[in-house]
């Protein structure tokens, strides 16, 4: 028991104590799902098991016609894609110091623009249709998150306050012309748009498998490649992360902020306008008027498990889809309510924004362990007392 | 009865990575006025606060009139008739002097017979014959967010009394004040000695040792180095007793050698948020090789002017002008590139970022040219090897080279980090504010070196300081400052420091 706090503490304080956080995480949230499982009479290992197995991860025991592993697979991926972009929007603008909780409006705002535009004109040829779904969606979301920048900027509204209302402009609007205009009689949703705009490829027969192949996720993955780039080589990307940090030392060093601010803002509105297409265009082909996708907030907390970096949003948008996804097979073959699936993410991202108290837990431990360890082996803590000392 | 009314004994505390105390003991008599010396980081700040029930010792035990006594917390030690005036005053700025002095042991009275109300009645009538008992007098009703520095210190000081404090620490008090304001506060001090209480003193202030205390004990790095008689020890021996070697006490500094002038400003002008002149026409020229020194109390809008002629701040009037080019209104870039360094007050909340690494903050005068980036991408080599230069040239000391992250250095080496940045621009004009402000006397010294060294390679000097020891040692012309405008500018050698000190009250001639 001692080796393994004695462990945990030097993970937690060490090179990779971020990786560690969301693994730690991880682990917590099995344990107390584990527990959950247990009082309501079921394995939690078989519930794990179907989890992965919802998911095309491991084979079930049989399938349904024109289905398999690989489609049940690709079908996570559909549904992966647009919450890694999502994510990805939310950590470019979160490193300006901006709560971007707008992602809901902007993708609902891009997949509704895209879906009249581009979706509801049939004669477009595919190679046509999907960069204009992809480019519309860029901009519909990029001009809908410069919007709040300018905002902040301008008049000094936080982002936050003008994100939720404008969420609620965008959702009721769209559903407004959609009820008008656009509905479906029999679903009481919009229209489904063509398949050549379509950014997943359905009903792609790999051997007798009818597949849905993601075609934005190149898209997503490209996306937190080029954010993290942005982030670790490259002039603007610094001083938004400086922005970010400190406002009025990024003014102080010359930076624009205010230019910096909008800059931000509009590329994380942009990439949620990708993820908006890849969802309204992509993992359905319709939208629900006045509904907001909850995936815009979802990826808060994916952005949160995955520390802030765009890659780490690729792995934990794959653990946050892993039960997303995996619930309906895990709830047919448990008997469990589906639900469940949203509580164990709930758990795990409360586990997750844990990760400061985690690594105090840590330092602490380590400290009590006596001066037993020499000082350069806790990082970070050397100095700190003597900074504390000064500037009294 | 024991003869010392508090005794710490064999006190050690760590810190990772640091002992802040070794084995430190010392008794403090009742009635005196007992100085406790040591540059920053020596551990005065954490033996009071372990006296003060904020940390609990690691070794060593603690006496109280005799009786040994665990302090858990502020809460335990005030119970012991401990009071304590930090240095950050511990304020609430919306409420009136009495609300802050009365908070947590507010007298009660019942309305309507069962209602707990406050009785503020009886607490204003209380603050105030208590703050005329003990000459601290202070208008009950005023609010904290109005009043200024020295009265808010009276504020605490009643607090303490308030609560019956007989042991009273005063944190570095008079490191916010003007001269007059200290003879005041050590007069205050004295009554307070002949009233009975017994006094802690943490400074770094030679002089108001010897003007106040009966003793003083000196710590270096945690440990005691002794415990002097203040009337039989010399300025020079505390001195050297605190930094451990032999201190210059006087800068060696050149005469003068005047250029053009670099920075003219005119009929300046800032105004605050709420539309209010903070700097109200104000009129300097600064000479290449010059330093102008500008005095004044704190909030005098010293920052202001700072902040407008590096751009942070707005002009709302006047212009300023660098080598003869209008930059009234250019961006803070434009004005760095044309030879603006600036050294701000805040090292933490303006002058870096401090939860980048010290790679990034020395890079921040840089990163966006080349060789420090191209089209846009950045080389991080180029910085790196330019931060190791850096670090070498202004001895910064940093646990992890470039990579250690700023925030988890030391207030001096903080400093030294951004004085090194600005000083390698080779700007034509460098404002310093507040340059030493909670450094120690090694630390001092060596950035008072470097100012002069700017001066004499002929850049102007814009300094601005609240030490007025500092500003008369710098100085080549000197400007007071009193609520936003310049009161009196003359060269430094024609001025005394009760001369400044006078103007920095408001009195126009003397």
């Amino acid at each position: 028991m001692k080796e393994i706090r004695r462990f945990l503490a030097r993970r937690l304080t060490g090179r990779h104590a971020s990786l560690w956080v969301s693994v730690i995480a991880i682990l917590l949230m099995m344990i107390t799902a584990s527990i959950l499982l247990l009082g309501m009479g079921k394995s939690p290992l078989t519930a794990f098991k179907t989890f992965l197995q919802g998911c095309g991860f491991l084979a079930r025991e049989n399938y349904g016609g024109g289905s398999g592993q690989l489609s049940d697979l690709l079908d996570f991926l559909n549904y992966l894609t647009p919450l890694i972009l999502a994510s990805v929007a939310f950590i470019t603008a979160f490193k300006a110091g901006l709560f971007n909780i707008g992602i809901s409006g902007q993708m609902l705002l891009a997949g509704f623009t895209a879906t009249v535009v581009v979706g509801y004109n049939k004669e477009l040829s595919p190679f046509i249709a999907k960069p204009a779904v992809l480019l519309i969606g860029l901009l519909a979301g990029g001009l809908a998150g410069a919007l709040i920048g300018f905002l902040k900027y301008k008049f000094n509204i936080h982002e936050v306050v003008s994100t939720i209302m404008i969420n609620y402009i965008i959702s009721y609007l769209t559903g407004f012309f959609i009820n008008n205009n656009y509905v479906d009689m029999m679903t009481r949703t919009s229209k489904v748009c063509s398949a050549a705009s379509r950014l997943t490829l359905t009903n792609v027969m790999i051997g007798d498998m009818k597949c849905k192949i993601p075609l934005g996720l190149i898209i997503a993955i490209l996306a937190a490649l080029l954010v993290a780039f942005l982030f670790r080589k490259t002039v603007a990307g610094f001083e938004i992360k400086a922005v970010g940090q400190n406002r009025r030392c990024s003014e102080y060093s010359g930076i624009r902020v205010n230019r910096t601010i909008m800059l931000s803002m509009g590329l994380s509105g942009a990439i949620a306008g990708l993820a908006g297409v890849c969802y309204y265009l992509g993992y359905t082909n319709t939208i629900i008027p006045k509904i907001l996708p909850s995936m815009g907030f979802d990826a808060i907390s994916v952005a949160l498990l995955g520390n802030g970096s765009p890659i780490g949003a690729i792995f934990a948008g794959a653990v946050v889809s892993i039960f997303q996804q995996g619930a309906n097979f895990m709830s047919s073959s448990l008997g469990v309510a589906k639900e469940i699936a949203s509580l164990i993410s709930g758990i795990l991202l409360l586990y997750a924004s844990c990760g400061n108290y985690m690594r105090f837990k840590a330092r602490r431990s380590l400290q009590l362990a006596a001066d037993l360890v020499p000082a350069s082996e806790i990082p970070g803590t050397t100095e700190k007392k003597e900074a504390e000392d000064d500037d009294q | 009865m024991s003869e010392y009314v508090v005794e710490m004994r064999h006190i050690t505390k760590r810190f990772p990575g640091i002992v802040a105390n070794s084995d430190v003991s010392i008794s403090i008599r009742k009635g005196e006025v007992y100085a406790l010396l040591g540059e920053n980081g020596a551990g005065k700040s954490t033996l009071m606060s372990i006296l003060f029930g904020i940390y609990e010792p690691d070794e060593g035990e603690i006496l109280v009139d005799g009786n040994k006594v665990t302090f858990h917390s502020s809460t335990d030690a005030a119970a012991c008739s401990i009071g304590m005036v930090h240095q950050h005053f511990m304020l609430v700025d919306p409420f009136t002097i009495t609300e802050n002095i009365v908070l947590g042991i507010e007298p009660e009275r019942k309305q309507l017979g069962f209602l707990p109300w406050v009785n503020m009645k009886k607490a204003n009538k209380d603050i105030s014959e208590l703050s005329k008992a003990y000459g601290l007098e202070v208008n009950p009703t005023d609010r904290i967010a109005d009043v200024p520095v020295s009265v808010r210190q009276r504020v605490e000081i009643l607090k303490m009394l308030y609560r019956g404090a007989e042991i009273m620490i005063f944190d570095e008090p008079t490191a916010v004040l003007t001269p007059q304001e200290i003879d005041f506060l050590l007069q205050i001090i004295d009554n307070l000695r002949k009233d009975g209480k017994t006094i802690i003193l943490i400074t770094h202030k030679i002089d108001e040792i010897k003007r106040i205390a009966d003793r003083c004990a000196i710590l270096r790095q945690g440990c005691l180095i002794g415990v002097r008689d203040v009337k039989e020890a010399s300025a020079q021996e505390l001195a050297d007793l605190m930094v451990g070697r032999k201190v210059e006490l006087k800068l060696d500094k050149k005469p003068p050698q005047f250029r053009e002038p670099v920075l003219e400003v005119e009929h300046l002008t800032v105004k605050n948020e709420v539309k209010f002149d903070v700097v109200k026409d104000v009129s300097f020229t600064v000479r290449g090789g010059e330093v102008f020194a500008i005095a004044g109390v704190s909030g005098n809008g010293q920052v202001e002017i700072a902040d407008a002629i590096a751009g942070l701040a707005k002009a709302a009037g006047g212009t300023i002008r660098l080598n003869g080019k209008d930059i009234t209104h250019t961006p803070v870039r434009e004005r760095s590139l044309a030879g603006i360094s600036y050294i701000p007050e805040d090292r933490l909340a303006t002058g870096t970022i401090p939860d980048m690494t010290l790679q990034e903050n020395l890079g921040l005068r840089e990163y966006f040219r080349p060789p420090f980036s191209a089209r846009g991408i950045l080389d991080h080599g180029a910085e790196r090897s330019y931060a190791e230069k850096l670090i070498g040239t202004y001895d910064i000391r940093c646990a992890q080279g470039p990579d250690t992250i700023l925030r988890s250095m030391s207030g001096g080496n903080q400093q030294k980090a951004i004085i090194g940045r600005e000083i390698e621009e080779r700007s034509a004009l460098t404002i310093f504010v507040q340059p030493t402000r909670g450094l120690d006397i090694g630390a001092i010294e060596n950035i008072h070196r470097m100012i002069l060294e700017e001066r004499d390679r002929g850049a102007a000097i814009l300094l601005i300081s609240l030490e007025l020891d500092e500003v008369m040692a710098l100085a080549d012309t000197i400007g007071v400052l009193y609520r936003g405008e310049l009161l009196k500018t003359a060269p430094a050698e024609g001025l005394t420091k009760t001369e400044v000190g006078r103007y920095m009250m408001g009195v126009k001639e003397a």
